[in-house]
């Protein structure tokens, strides 16, 4: 993740400079970046997705433990 | 009582000209939404979906009633709805680092459940987001579109401008770098906060992302077209989405400095029992106007407001320091306090009428709208430390609300000797005396009492 995390900003950064940086043109600019950091955001989110599951698999299984123990 | 607004009826009024999904009116006092006919399918599926209800129900879109009146462009109109009121309209500008922070993430959670419905916002608008009952609602129920599978967040650029842009200039830099959002009215541009952030922003690399690879990005592609045959799947949507909220949750404000600790400062010129006998005249007077909306004025933490409160007005506690707002906003959160709104407000620089034609934000004095004001242990501060006259304080109140309940702070008071300690006394006219005159020419005094164990006087009065 961090690879990409640098990979997408030497792109970025490591571009030419615009020759037309009098006229900012935020919209496709923010669309065009959306596009690029796609994968980096999706692919954060189904990790963090799986692992709160695994989080709360486990946290389940242990707080069962005890009350088993109890019954 | 309703929010004064001085267009004149069925005109669409002055914020609410951009969007062609319809307009915002005010007729008879009362104000309706206009919903054009191109909006028509995205409003159908907003209420029939369910996510209106939803979003009414989670108290983050603000419930409205289909009504039959004349639409002013009857050649466009699909329906008229009218939205419940608001007892106040604030600005981005106006409220605290927390209040920025939760219309944030309230925003966040409304684009996620409109996913969830198969809808997605269509913008992120700070200014559509206002604090009503205490929570954070978005007032535009026309921010709605069908999502469209693999379409980038359209509202992207504008989250990241209204919100994360001042949230991290002022959590990493300076709380009064918030200002900047009255300059620029639709949110600060990414590249001047880029600019303005501390380089160690570019180590956090939520910051990295949204703020400065963001604004780099912009600049790179200013006049690229967006190539057709890429797409944003729905999970890296919601993968945006949750990047964006994990970068707000993370950034976070707490005032410090040397005036941090004196917010109790004017609450010390009394004795105990000379802050109950204020407390008490204060509610006297209070039950006497039976107000339903207050203005208090030099608010500080909201002490003041809290009295009012109690006697069932919706009060705007506006007061100058944003620290001291931020405290009164996290008492309004924790407890619940649902008729105090405290807002950031300036008053020797009130907040001006902005954007197109000086008319898509108000003035303060345009927003005039309470049944009375409290302006407590505050007239020493705008007399002496800004030169404002007695006559010419007199004359501004008048503007803000017929009933005034007032305090004078006389010259020998420690607070006032404090103020005159590092400029010289050219306040000759600020006395009691001065002061009565002053205001009898814009008011009735109805009544008046000295502070016990003080020389600090309240004043009850009504506008002429």
């Amino acid at each position: 993740m961090f690879i990409k995390f640098l990979f997408i900003a030497t792109q970025i950064l490591s571009a030419s400079p615009d020759k037309n940086t009098a006229y900012l043109d935020p919209g496709s600019g923010s669309f065009i970046f959306q596009l690029i950091i796609a994968s980096l955001v999706g692919g954060a989110f189904i990790v963090k997705t799986y692992w709160k599951r695994i989080i709360a698999y486990f946290q389940k299984f242990f707080s069962k433990n005890p009350k088993d123990g109890e019954e | 009582m309703t929010l004064e607004i001085r267009q004149d009826s069925t005109l669409p009024l002055g914020a609410s000209f951009r969007d062609p999904s319809g307009f915002i009116f005010k007729l008879e006092n009362r104000i309706y939404r206009q919903i054009n006919h191109s909006y028509q399918n995205d409003y159908l599926h907003l209420i029939e979906s369910g996510l209106y209800a939803k979003l009414v129900e989670e108290q983050l879109l603000i419930p409205h009633q289909e009504v039959l009146v004349k639409a002013p462009r009857p050649d466009l109109a699909y329906k008229i709805i009218e939205p419940d009121l608001l007892n106040f309209i604030a600005y981005p500008y106006e409220i605290c680092f927390s209040q920025l922070k939760d219309s944030a993430l309230a925003t966040l959670k409304i684009q996620k459940l409109a996913l969830d419905y198969g809808m997605s916002l269509k913008d992120s608008s700070a200014y559509n987001i206002q604090f009503h009952h205490g929570k954070p609602l978005l007032i535009d129920t026309l921010s709605f579109e069908r999502y469209q599978d693999g379409k980038p967040w359209v509202a992207y650029r504008q989250f990241c401008q209204h919100f994360l842009a001042p949230l991290s200039l002022i959590a990493y830099q300076d709380s009064r770098l918030a200002i900047l959002q009255a300059n620029f009215i639709d949110g600060i541009p990414l590249d001047f906060a880029s600019r303005l952030l501390p380089l160690r922003t570019r180590l956090t690399p939520s910051l990295m992302l949204h703020i400065h690879l963001h604004a780099a990005s912009q600049k790179k592609y200013a006049n690229t077209k967006p190539a057709s045959n890429r797409s944003v799947n729905q999970t890296a949507l919601r993968g945006l989405i949750d990047s964006l909220e994990a970068s707000t949750n993370k950034l976070k404000w707490s005032p410090s400095g040397p005036g941090w600790a004196a917010y109790y400062e004017e609450e010390h010129s009394y004795t105990i029992a000379g802050l109950e006998h204020k407390q008490r005249l204060v509610k006297e007077y209070l039950s006497q106007i039976n107000p339903q909306i207050v203005w208090d004025l030099g608010a500080n933490t909201g002490m003041f407001s809290r009295i009012a409160s109690d006697s069932g007005a919706f009060i705007v506690a506006f007061d100058f320091d944003p620290a001291a707002v931020e405290l009164n906003y996290l008492d309004v959160r924790k407890h619940q306090e649902l008729k105090i709104l405290p807002l950031i407000q300036n008053l020797t620089n009130p907040s001006p009428a902005i954007g197109w034609q000086n008319q898509e934000r108000l003035s303060l004095i345009e927003r005039a709208n309470a049944d009375a004001i409290l302006a407590l242990a505050l007239v020493h501060h705008l007399s002496i430390s800004n030169n404002v006259t007695l006559d010419n304080l007199a004359n501004f109140l008048q503007k803000l609300s017929s009933h005034l309940i007032i305090e004078f702070v006389p010259k020998s008071d420690p607070q006032v000797q404090r103020l005159l300690l590092v400029r010289e006394d050219i306040f000759s006219d600020y006395t009691q005396e001065q002061f009565e005159t002053a205001f009898n020419r814009n008011f009735i005094i109805h009544k008046s009492e000295t502070i016990q164990d003080s020389q600090r006087r309240i004043y009850l009065m009504e506008r002429r």
